[in-house]
């Protein structure tokens, strides 16, 4: 029951501070962006045409195909700006229990400081994912009914966003633990999101590095930091219907991300307020 | 009414402290300070405690070791028996923190929901229960209300109303009439009165000496972290003496009487103030041969202002 009303507290909040309501305003834009903007017309059932901002680009291909590109590219953009969204959103949430005045009060309640943390941890899961899920599902059903064409590995994309973001939900978690600053917490994520295609590129990095230190480092944090880019990869191989090559990112990731939720509970198990 | 009094039968002490350190280190320097050192304090089950002291005495500090807000640097705190380090422990306890900052979010019985929630508390209870608070703390019609609108006082009345939510056997209160007006002032004391007659034990951290006074059996002053006077108001504040006020006194017999008891003048009267009994009666009867007339023979007692005073500057 104090976990439940912990997930609930955090979801109002979110709903207060206009956060989920933000990130389904964005989602909503989105799913008009691919209602409106984007056309495709299916012609005598094995060619199309694709139309974005008017501008045709006319290619006799197979639908199914193209189709399934045009979700690959969805996907991938939706990764990117979903991740994004849900950053920025989640990054106000860890500070701002721990202001003075409050904080105090709910450490008085009989529930353990690992209790607040993991309750604070779903709640915020919670809310991003809801909106992850009508964000995709949306545009899905956009493409689907545009088309005609039901692409449900498409869906897929739900999973491994809301994975990565599951991850990277700790980052900001320990940073909003130990420095109790929402602006750090996403410089942080942000920084390790886009570090991860440049670190992805080790077997370049192989060649280009001189020394076998700098390699060492290299591959060192390539698979200790969670892997955005990846997770991106394998997110476009399972609406390609493809399998993905190895599960390794996902190990890593998880592994990263429960070593820094301990980190974080350690530190707020340790702190003095 | 059931406090839940009964199920935490292991200690006759509410609030137990035996030695509680709490030293802040500047990581940097590594410059100490102790904010609270070596404080034993034992509060009985059902008294009302009144904890004071000049600011940054440590006495916030000492609420929060044992809440486990903060944590000790040495020493032992317990609550109805319990280790207070144990989330079990506060289950019995209501507490309203000085400079609260209840989420702006919520509705005055939102809010109620929610910390009845993580107090235990099933929903229909809950309802029940804040309906109840909100009526008893005069905010009926604020209920579904937003707090953010609510004023300083009113703030504090439903700080109180959720202390008091689950029906706890302690209650810790730290300045909880801070920003509220005379007649709220009035309203909370005599909900708190009520409290205690149910035996609520009630920890109460104010800077209102009066408040204090006229609320607290039982009070403490923390002084530089340490505890620098603690017993039953009633006997700190019951100096042993008597004063004489009289008229008419020839100079003679005031020289004579000074030599016994310090003396002062007031709006024409003469004040003797008289360590005990048997010399202010033998004062009056000399008073009286001389035909002198008698005001007042009054027992003196020390405001608890007074005491505090008394004891910070023999401390300093």
């Amino acid at each position: 029951m104090t976990m439940l009303a912990l997930i609930r507290d955090t979801f109002r909040e979110a709903l207060a501070r206009k956060i989920f309501w933000g990130l389904f305003a964005l989602s909503t834009l989105m799913i008009l962006f691919f209602l409106f903007l984007l056309r495709i017309d299916i012609v005598q059932g094995a060619t199309a045409t694709i139309s974005l901002f008017g501008m045709d680009e006319a290619r006799t291909v197979d639908a199914a195909r193209l189709i399934r590109r045009v979700y690959g590219a969805i996907a991938t953009f939706l990764y990117t700006w979903g991740m994004l969204l849900a950053v920025f959103a989640s990054s106000g949430l860890v500070p701002s229990f721990l202001e003075p005045g409050r904080v105090e009060l709910l450490l008085s309640k009989p529930v353990t400081r690992g209790q607040i943390l993991l309750g604070r941890y779903l709640g915020n899961l919670l809310v991003v994912s809801l909106n992850i899920c009508y964000l995709v599902a949306g545009v899905w059903l956009v493409l689907g009914a545009k088309t005609g064409i039901w692409a449900p590995n498409f869906l897929y994309s739900i999973a491994t966003i809301i994975f990565l973001f599951a991850v990277l939900l700790t980052v900001i978690f320990f940073i909003g633990v130990l420095f109790e600053s929402a602006a750090l917490a996403v410089m942080v994520t942000v920084a390790l999101m886009m570090m991860s295609p440049i670190l992805a590129q080790n077997r370049v990095a192989e060649k280009l590095l001189s020394s076998q230190w700098s390699r060492d480092v290299w591959n060192g944090l390539y698979h200790v930091l969670p892997k955005a880019y990846d997770m991106g990869r394998m997110t476009l191989d399972l609406v390609y219907e493809r399998r993905a090559a190895d599960l390794g990112p996902v190990w890593s990731s998880a592994a990263f991300g429960l070593v820094l939720f301990a980190l974080s509970f350690l530190i707020f198990l340790r702190r003095d307020y | 009414m059931d406090n839940g009094i009964n199920s935490y039968m292991t200690s006759d002490h509410a609030i137990e402290t035996e030695d509680l350190t709490k030293v802040f280190r500047n990581r940097w320097t590594g410059r100490e300070i102790r904010a609270v050192d070596r404080v034993s304090l034992q509060i009985q089950r059902g008294t009302t405690f009144g904890l004071l002291g000049p600011n940054g005495a440590g006495k916030t500090t000492f609420i929060k070791m044992l809440l486990s807000a903060t944590h000790p640097s040495s020493g032992a705190a317990r609550i109805f028996g319990g280790d207070a380090r144990l989330a079990s422990s506060r289950k019995p306890v209501g507490y309203l923190p000085e400079n609260h900052r209840f989420p702006t979010y919520f509705t005055g019985a939102g809010m109620l929901d929610f910390y009845g929630a993580l107090s235990g508390m099933g929903a229909a209870e809950r309802r029940r229960r804040s309906t109840e608070l909100l009526e008893r703390l005069g905010l009926k019609e604020w209920g579904t209300v937003r707090i953010g609108k609510y004023s300083k006082g009113m703030l504090q009345r439903l700080g109180l109303a959720q202390a008091m939510m689950h029906k706890p056997a302690l209650l810790v209160l730290d300045e909880p009439t801070d920003g509220v007006d005379p007649v709220g002032r009035l309203e909370i004391r005599e909900v708190l009165r009520e409290l205690e007659r149910q035996g609520v034990t009630i920890f109460l951290n104010s800077h209102l000496l009066v408040e204090v006074e006229t609320f607290c059996r039982e009070v403490a002053i923390l002084q530089h972290g340490k505890v620098a006077l603690q017993g039953a108001v009633r006997d700190l504040t019951a100096a042993p003496g008597y004063q004489v006020t009289a008229a008419g006194v020839p100079d003679e017999l005031r020289r004579q009487l000074r030599a016994s008891a310090p003396e002062r003048v007031r709006d024409g009267f003469v004040q003797f103030q008289f360590t005990s009994r048997e010399e202010a009666n033998r004062a009056v009867d000399l008073l009286r041969c001389h035909g002198c007339e008698i005001e007042s023979l009054a027992p003196t007692t020390s405001t608890l202002e007074e005491v505090f005073v008394r004891t910070i500057e023999r401390k300093r």
